[in-house]
Formats: C-alpha cells, sequence, structure tokens
C-alpha cells in the first residue's frame, strides 16, 4: 500500500509542483500585497487593512463595479442557460445533420474568449454597425449599443450568451443518460411533451442544471475580456461596461495600485465563494440525484 | 464526468474552478528580450506616424548593421496599458515614447534613465522644448518634436453654412464668432465641432486665456467653478447641435481612428497639429487648420512637446537606445522621413531643412506653425506626478456629465476633489 501512494505521488508531482509555484505561491503573495500599498516599483508598504476600508467605505466606483457586475450576472446567466438547453433540446433528437448543427453551436464558445471577436462584436453593436441597421429597418432606432450608457452592458450580455455552447454540450450528454423507459412510461400515463418536459427532462437533469449554473456564475463573476475589448480599457460609455475584473485590473495595472488591486481580487474570491456556497444551499431539495435514497 | 453527477463529483470541480480562477486573475505577463543588441521601441499614434517611423528605423537599422530594432504602436489607451504592464513585469522597450502626464510619474518609479552623460545631441533643440522632458533637475526624455493646438475643419462645411474661418495667416476669432460658427454649421446637420470638453488639454488653454494654469508649483492650478464654467459653456453648445452628442464625444481619445470629424460627425475638431498629418492622410486633402478662438490677449496656445523620447532605466542596451534616440531627432534624413508626424522637427535646423521642402502634409503642419507663431506662447511646462490620473478621472467624469448622470458643477467638483487626492 505505501508503495502505491509513493508512485502515486511521484505522477502527481508535476501538478503539485505547478499547482504550488504557480497557484498557491502567487495567491499567499497576493493576499500579503492586499495588505500592503505596492506600486509594483517600490518595496510594498504595510496597510494592515486600510485598502479593504477605503474599498468599502470611500470608493465609489467599486461600488458602481459591484452593481454591474451583478447586473450582468443576472442577466447573462439565465439566458445563457436557458438558451442553452433550449438548443440542446432541439439537438437531443436524432435527425440528419445533427452533428453540424452541434459543431456549429459550439463554435462561438471557441472563439468566444478571444479578442477579435470582441472587436467584431464592437463594430456590430457601433452605431451605425449591423445591429443598429438591421433594427433600424424594423422601425428600432437605438443608435450604438456600446456607445450608450443604457445599452452598452446589454451588448455584452449579448456576447456572453452567444457563447452558449459548452452549457450546451453538457446538456446534451445530460439528456442523454436519461433513460428512455421514463418518457415511454409517461406516455402510457397520457403526459404530452410540456408535461414530461417538466415532470421528466428537467428532474432528471436538475445536476446537470446546477452544475452549469454554478460554472456559468463563476465565469460571468470573472468576465473581462468582452468588456476590455468592447470599451478600449476604459469601462466606458460612463462606466457602464466597468466590471469588477476590469476595474481591478485598472487599479492594478493603469494606477499602479497593485496592493488595492490584489484586495478586490480577494473579496471577489470570498464573494465568489459564497455565492456559491448559496446556489447549493439554495438547490438542496430542489435537485435530484439519481442513485440516492430519497 | 457526465455518467451521473453526484453531488460530491459536481464540489470537487467547482472548488477546483474558484481556486484556478483566482489565481489566474491577478497572473501578470512575463517576457524576455533576445540578442544583445536587440532593441524595443514603442510608441503610439496614428497610421502615417507608425509608417515614417518605421522608415526612419529601417534607415537606423542600416546605418547600424549590429543593432536590430523591433517597434511596436498602437492607440493611447492601449499603449499605456500595455506599457506599464510591461514595465511593471520588467519586460519594459528600451526606448519609449511619453507625453507631459507621464513623464514625471515615470521617472518619480524610476523607470527613466537620467539622460546626461550619454552621447545625445541637445544643443539644437529649443530650451523651451527641452525643458518639458526635465523632471526633478534632470532631463529624463527629449521632445519628440514641436506642435501646438488647432482646429482642424473641413472648410466645404463651414463654407455650406455661410461662414468664414480663419485659417489665414494674421487672422484670428472670438468665442463669440467661434460658438456663432459652429451653431451655424450645426445647423445643416452636422455637429459644427467636436465637444472638446472632454480633454483636460483643452481646458488647459481655455485657462489660460482666463489667467490660470492646470497646474501651479505641483498643486491644482484651478477650482471647481472654473471647471463649471467651461462644461456650462460646452453644454449649452451641445444642446444647440454646436458640438457633437455624447455618443460621438464619449469615444474620442485625440486618434483619427476613434475621430467624431474622421466619422464625419462634426464639421472640425480641436487636436495638436502633431496629428494634422494623420487627420490629412485619413479624412483627406481638403482640410485646413485654424487657431483656437479667443477673446484677449492671450491666446492660450502654446508650442510644446507632442510627445518625448525617454530611454529606459532597465534597458540593458542603453547606449544603442541613446543612439537610435539621437538618430531620430538629429538625422538629417530621419528628419526627412518623419516629416512632421510627430510635429515639426525639434532640431532647429533639420526643422528649417523639413520646412523649406516640405510638400502636402508636411507642408501644411509647416504652414499653420508658422502663422501661429506671433500667437503661441512658451510650453506650458511638465505636469506633475497624479497628472495621468487626473487627465483620465476628467474624461470619464466629462462622459457621466454628457450622458446626464451627474450636473456639470457636482461633476466640477468631484474632478477637483479626485485631482487634489491624486497630487498629494
Amino acid at each position: 500500500m505505501r508503495r502505491t501512494q509513493g508512485a502515486a505521488y511521484l505522477f502527481l508531482s508535476p501538478w503539485i509542483i505547478g499547482a504550488t509555484l504557480l497557484t498557491v505561491g502567487p495567491m499567499l503573495a497576493s493576499l500579503y500585497l492586499s495588505l500592503t500599498d505596492y506600486d509594483l516599483f517600490d518595496p510594498p508598504k504595510w496597510l494592515g487593512l486600510d485598502n479593504y476600508r477605503v474599498m468599502f467605505t470611500e470608493d465609489d466606483r467599486f461600488w458602481a463595479a459591484v452593481g454591474t457586475t451583478a447586473r450582468y450576472v443576472l442577466f447573462s446567466v439565465p439566458l445563457k442557460l436557458v438558451l442553452a438547453l433550449a438548443v440542446a433540446l432541439l439537438l437531443n433528437r436524432p435527425r440528419r445533420g445533427s452533428g453540424l448543427y452541434r459543431s456549429a453551436f459550439y463554435a462561438p464558445s471557441l472563439l468566444g474568449a478571444s479578442v477579435s471577436l470582441a472587436l467584431v462584436w464592437r463594430a456590430m453593436f457601433a452605431s451605425g454597425g449591423t445591429v443598429d441597421r438591421v433594427l433600424a429597418a424594423v422601425g428600432i432606432t437605438t443608435g450604438g449599443w456600446v456607445d450608450q450608457p443604457q445599452y452598452a452592458l446589454l451588448a455584452l450580455v449579448a456576447l456572453a450568451a452567444w457563447q452558449f455552447g459548452a452549457p450546451m454540450v453538457i446538456f446534451l450528454a445530460g439528456l442523454k443518460q436519461i433513460p428512455r423507459e421514463l418518457y415511454e412510461a409517461a406516455a402510457i400515463d397520457g403526459a404530452g411533451p410540456l408535461r414530461r418536459l417538466v415532470s421528466v427532462t428537467l428532474p432528471m437533469l436538475s445536476p446537470v442544471i446546477l452544475f452549469n449554473l454554478v460554472l456559468e456564475t463563476i465565469h460571468a463573476f470573472q468576465a473581462f475580456t468582452g468588456a476590455f475589448v468592447v470599451s478600449s480599457g476604459r469601462g466606458g460609455p460612463s462606466d457602464s461596461t466597468l466590471l469588477y475584473t476590469l476595474y481591478l485590473y485598472q487599479r492594478g495595472f493603469t494606477d499602479f495600485r497593485m496592493g488595492y488591486a490584489s484586495a478586490m481580487a480577494w473579496v471577489l474570491l470570498v464573494v465568489v465563494a459564497g455565492v456559491t456556497l448559496l446556489l447549493f444551499r439554495g438547490a438542496r431539495g430542489l435537485v435530484f440525484y439519481a442513485g440516492e435514497d430519497r | 464526468m457526465l455518467e451521473r453527477l453526484s453531488r460530491g463529483c459536481v464540489r470537487a470541480v467547482v472548488a477546483a474552478t474558484v481556486v484556478a480562477a483566482a489565481a489566474t486573475t491577478l497572473t501578470a505577463c512575463g517576457g524576455e528580450s533576445g540578442g544583445p543588441t536587440t532593441l524595443r521601441f514603442v510608441w503610439w499614434g496614428n497610421e502615417d506616424r507608425a509608417t515614417a517611423t518605421k522608415a526612419a528605423v529601417a534607415q537606423f537599422e542600416k546605418l547600424h548593421p549590429d543593432i536590430k530594432v523591433e517597434t511596436e504602436y498602437s492607440g493611447y489607451d492601449a499603449y499605456f496599458q500595455k506599457l506599464s504592464t510591461q514595465v511593471a513585469g520588467g519586460a519594459g522597450p528600451d526606448l519609449m515614447q511619453l507625453d507631459r502626464a507621464t513623464i514625471g510619474e515615470y521617472e518619480h518609479r524610476h523607470v527613466l534613465a537620467d539622460l546626461a552623460g550619454m552621447s545625445l545631441h541637445l544643443d539644437k533643440i529649443d530650451a523651451n522644448l527641452l525643458a518639458g522632458g526635465k523632471v526633478d533637475g534632470g532631463q529624463y526624455a527629449v521632445p519628440a518634436g514641436q506642435t501646438t493646438q488647432m482646429l482642424v475643419l473641413d472648410p466645404a462645411k463651414f463654407t455650406a453654412a455661410g461662414v468664414t474661418v480663419p485659417t489665414a495667416k494674421g487672422q484670428s476669432w472670438t468665442w463669440a464668432q467661434f460658438t456663432d460658427a459652429i451653431t451655424k454649421v450645426g445647423a445643416t446637420g452636422v455637429a459644427g465641432t467636436t465637444d472638446f470638453g472632454w480633454a483636460i488639454d483643452w481646458f488647459e488653454v481655455w485657462l489660460h486665456q482666463h489667467g490660470k494654469s492646470l497646474y501651479t508649483a505641483g498643486k491644482l492650478g484651478f477650482d471647481a467653478n472654473d471647471l463649471q464654467t467651461f462644461w456650462t459653456l460646452t453644454g449649452s453648445l451641445r444642446d444647440r447641435k454646436g458640438v457633437t452628442p455624447a455618443t460621438a464625444t464619449t469615444k474620442m481619445d485625440g486618434s483619427t481612428q476613434n475621430s467624431a470629424l474622421v466619422g464625419k460627425q462634426s464639421a472640425s475638431e480641436i487636436n495638436y497639429d502633431s496629428s494634422l498629418t494623420g487627420y490629412l492622410s485619413s479624412y483627406g486633402a481638403q482640410l485646413a487648420a485654424a487657431p483656437l478662438p479667443s477673446d484677449g490677449k492671450d491666446t492660450g496656445m502654446a508650442a510644446m512637446p507632442p510627445v518625448s523620447f525617454a530611454v529606459s532605466q532597465r534597458s540593458s542596451h542603453k547606449d544603442a537606445a541613446a543612439k537610435l534616440l539621437d538618430f531620430l531627432v538629429n538625422d538629417p534624413d530621419a528628419g526627412k522621413i518623419l516629416g512632421a508626424t510627430r510635429g515639426l522637427p525639434p532640431n532647429q535646423d533639420i526643422r528649417t531643412q523639413v520646412c523649406g521642402a516640405a510638400t502636402g502634409a508636411n507642408k501644411a503642419v509647416c504652414d499653420y506653425e508658422a502663422a501661429q507663431r506671433d500667437k503661441v506662447g512658451p510650453a506650458f511646462g511638465a505636469w506633475p506626478t497624479g497628472s495621468s490620473a487626473i487627465k483620465r478621472d476628467f474624461q470619464r467624469t466629462y462622459d457621466d456629465v454628457i450622458f446626464g448622470r451627474i450636473s456639470a458643477s457636482d461633476g466640477a467638483k468631484r474632478v477637483v476633489q479626485n485631482a487634489q487626492n491624486s497630487l498629494s
């Protein structure tokens, strides 16, 4: 037994070394920096909890960024999941060319985090861009979304929702796992398609839904690239796309306040962990795990 | 993982994701430089500046086969985001372009090398310009040119509105004439000028016209009332379509790429004449330059370095970098290639040569500078540390003002308060 353990650690060592040097080490360093005034050039000066105090009590932009991020998460995650589930349900039926459709719908997720795509998005939602003109053609004049504070975040939400491929694939895999007998039994009992969706598919799929919900929520809290590219790193217009991570970046790398940025990163970690915990708590009793006694 | 998702499995995956994600948030970028004499030279600017600078660098490489120069350029915002990240990570360039807002800041962070003792010839450069590169008594940057403020405009759009523009030598206009002109143009369907409330640089000119300045002895030289007056002026012009709407103004960053004039949303725009070559190449040769409006004797316009070159303190090839800097500023061939893409050449001899033989866009810059020579004051002087944060906050707050999220008066108060924090 001992021997195999040694071998196990040997095989794990690349990961252990990597995780220690590249993850745990920097994390501890950032925890220390969050308690200092560090401008990246001169040695850090100890501040204690001052960064956190200023953040919570004096920094208006911090709270604005929190609000913007909350709106972004609340809009983008449900929209993305509903889209992913709807498309997964459509693609789950055996039909010709479904493999092609699956790839096509997954493609945006592969490209999604790229800068070039965010640039395309900016052009599409600019005034006189594709979206503006198409909407104008049907009588809706909004102007360029990315130039107006009331619409700019929506463009980012749309960009996120459009990348529903990853949760869709997970939904598809989950749908394949649902035993056919359940549908047959339900059909014999006279359940229509809607009834089968609500009473068979959704309960059987609930662990996958929770999984996707948690994962997408975490991703949404960390969204950066889209906001950065669409607003040229400014978070504008009028701070309407200043997501938390973008403000963190600005504090660290534009204002040279790396201690403050580190503190923000730790607050984000705690909040994301807390939200995740709440999701698990809230899901208790709503999620059905096959094979468990109920 | 997808066989049957057990509760434990979901939790494990999620926990791993949370940790990994938190770690990547703060992972910085690194980089290594190549052989013993490979220099990195970076700047921001329009396409025409990039083309000319790359050609000048190629000429330098021909003269110095032992030195290879890698170049990078981008827009203003992206440039400083990238530069600060690289410098902080110890992967900064050897020769960089800075402006008034950043020279002091980078010097205070010990990023810049003192140029004293390096083989540089600065005797042909105007002392007023050179002063812009002096911080704490040391010469840390060399001006890359001389520029002054201008109103670049499309004469046809003003003529169509029945307005004559003072573009000839010796002509000028008052604020009343100017606002009248741009509101008349505004009535024809295109804004008379790009809203000039966005940049602290144009506010600086306005302040000088009123006997004040942005900074005096490292302190703020204006108060909230001054800024409120300025922003109330631009606000009333916006109401009358004299200046561009908020959606166009919010994109402004001084580049031709995001320019409302180039985007045909306005008939004119305030900028430094070091960008005139960029405007002419992206808009068309029909553009002309006029002085900024002024009521008193002091036009508020100044002859100043548009940008400056500085050598990195951490560069391992400071001598080679200084050689390149010297070449860009003092070499007649370099002067010919660069033309007026960073304003007039800083070296007086080369300026005479370049302007004497200038054609096209370069000639337009030389002519405008010659026409304004009597009305232009000496450089305003370097900006103190913290001024780049103030410059950003100024524009960000103006965004809030033009989108109606905050009043001009509250916005002005916020800028002044934040500025005082940034300077202390």
